[in-house]
């Protein structure tokens, strides 16, 4: 496969000279994010987000399977990235370039360990049974900041997603179809959300949110900051690139938790509007077997 | 939930890739991208013709067997299309990436391990096409594909065009063909038991589908017998969506 094309003299010139005069490519202040868009499909936790250029589609599924052997109450969890060709043809199929590597850590360290999916309500019987529940990130097109679109996608995914209802009668586990019975959401805790700050400048004094691939190709480095709307930090990745100082750092985690405020209210309203969607005859009420808790 | 019964399809959907296409029927949503030509690994180098890589990418779980099967078979006949001997030492990449399949509601499936359905063929190759068009990568002739199952119901053989998840468990076969613009028999699969008699009732229906003649240029709607009515006509929609496309395209002019 063909190497991804470095950006010319000319091209980082360009960038960098213009990111002095305070300007970037498309015009945008340094905090803002390109137009976040989400779209569900038909069927049950399927998420398309498009931030600018950059196409993620993140789907969930579920499947009942045994547990492993030293944690037989929880459920199994998984998130599996794999950048196509389709992203960029400098991928490859098979074979992790540093890039998918990076973005499967980091959400697996967002989604997963921050404990937002209550994966004890995943386990039906102790040491024998559980759900495993699986979230395939697909990256269709890559225009930058791949990690914040994808972690968008597999908490909107997930958080759209329904599985399958089950009941348990002495000792008999049964797993209902989807036209036996309404499925149902699954436990969750929390959104996190990722926030990337992009560094420019010889000590990386200039930061930027939601760089394009141009600007991600010239940056000096950058910084991932997961975290939810009440301000709970998950992690925050800084994976080498230039030194940068603490208090801009403070600064941007006090941006980030702005920004993701409005990706939960936007996450909100949309996954309302698609419940709303989904009722049209109103009887989505009815039709739930599940308690309320 | 909804199964259009019309296809879909848009060109160009990403910005990135030389070529893509979005497409749906029958309940299957793909995405396809298409690069090339580029340049190809020492392995796939080939000293006179380029090397066609389709890449299957189900919408959940790994893909196994099955994928790599319907790759082969899609690569054999997308090479057959493609003048492959324009670009000797390229790579001509096509990316399929599937993002919904018709839904049984009545079956929980098994979905990590995909195995995806034979049924996704057409769609498959068609959006593969599409996307093929859309990066102008120079070709023989334009194909279409569809997808008929014999059923047999009170002890008659009946043909479904386009059957559903439900449809196609109780077939009692299963076959896929390709037509290229030319009229000709580009791919036949066929899955099941089945006669002769009943391929080439199969042949005939899958035919009238991908083939039929452009009657309505001259601008007088024919009215559709039952016949014709049984299946889309798909090769004027892949004509329609061309010139929407190219429509849209030149508009400043």
């Amino acid at each position: 496969m063909p190497r991804e094309a470095e950006p010319s003299l000319n091209e980082r010139q360009f960038v960098l000279q213009a990111l002095q005069e305070n300007l970037r490519l498309d015009s945008r202040e340094a905090d803002r994010y390109r137009p976040l868009e989400v779209t569900f499909g038909d069927e049950y936790g399927v998420a398309k987000v498009s931030l600018g250029k950059t196409r993620v589609l993140a789907k969930a599924s579920a499947e009942v399977t045994v547990p492993y052997a030293d944690r037989p109450l929880d459920g199994v969890f998984q998130i599996a990235t794999e950048l196509s060709p389709m992203a960029s043809p400098s991928f490859e199929v098979n074979r992790p370039t540093e890039t998918e590597v990076l973005l499967s850590r980091l959400l697996e360290k967002t989604v997963r360990r921050s404990g937002a999916l209550d994966t004890e309500s995943l386990c039906l019987v102790a040491g024998q049974k559980c759900w495993s529940v699986r979230v395939d990130v697909h990256v269709l097109s890559h225009d930058g900041n791949v990690i914040d679109a994808s972690c968008f996608a597999v908490v909107a995914a997930l958080r759209h997603f329904r599985k399958p209802d089950t009941s348990i009668e002495g000792g008999i586990l049964t797993v209902y179809t989807p036209a036996e019975r309404e499925p149902v959401p699954l436990g969750w805790l929390h959104s996190p959300f990722c926030v990337t700050w992009s560094y420019f400048g010889e000590e990386g004094e200039m930061a930027l949110l939601d760089a394009t691939r141009a600007e991600e190709q010239v940056r000096v480095g950058s910084c991932t900051i997961s975290l939810n709307r009440h301000g709970e930090i998950c992690q925050i990745a800084k994976l080498g690139g230039t030194p940068v100082e603490a208090v801009i750092l403070l600064q941007c985690t006090a941006i980030a938790l702005t920004k993701v405020k409005e990706f939960s209210a936007y996450l909100d309203k949309k996954l309302a509007e698609d419940i709303k969607r989904r009722d049209a005859g109103g009887r989505s009420a009815e039709l739930t077997a599940e308690n309320d808790r | 939930m909804t199964v259009s019964a019309a296809p879909e399809a848009a060109l160009s959907v990403l910005p990135r890739a030389d070529g893509s296409a979005k497409y749906s029927h029958a309940g299957y949503t793909i995405t396809a991208s298409v690069n090339g030509p580029i340049e190809a690994q020492r392995r796939d180098e080939h000293p006179y013709e380029a090397h066609v890589d389709v890449v299957v990418r189900p919408a959940a779980g790994v893909g196994g067997t099955r994928e790599r099967h319907l790759e082969s078979v899609l690569q054999s006949s997308l090479t057959q299309i493609i003048l492959v001997k324009n670009f000797p030492r390229a790579l001509i990449q096509i990316v399929l990436q599937i993002e919904s399949t018709p839904g049984n509601d009545y079956v929980n499936t098994k979905l990590f391990q995909a195995s995806l359905n034979f049924s996704i063929m057409p769609a498959l190759f068609q959006t593969a096409v599409l996307a093929l068009l859309s990066a102008a990568v120079p070709m023989r002739a334009t194909a279409t594909a569809s997808v008929v199952a014999v059923v047999s119901q009170d002890k008659e053989k009946k043909l479904i065009v386009d059957p559903s998840a439900r449809e196609i468990e109780a077939a009692q076969s299963v076959h896929v063909l390709a037509f290229t613009s030319h009229d000709e028999l580009l791919l036949a699969e066929s899955e099941g038991d089945f006669s002769v008699k009943e391929w080439d009732d199969v042949y005939e229906t899958a035919k009238k589908i991908c083939c039929q003649p452009e009657s309505q240029k001259a601008g007088i709607e024919m009215v559709p017998d039952d016949d014709n009515a049984r299946g889309p006509d798909m090769r004027q929609f892949l004509r329609s969506t061309l010139e929407e496309k190219v429509a849209a395209d030149l508009h400043w002019k």
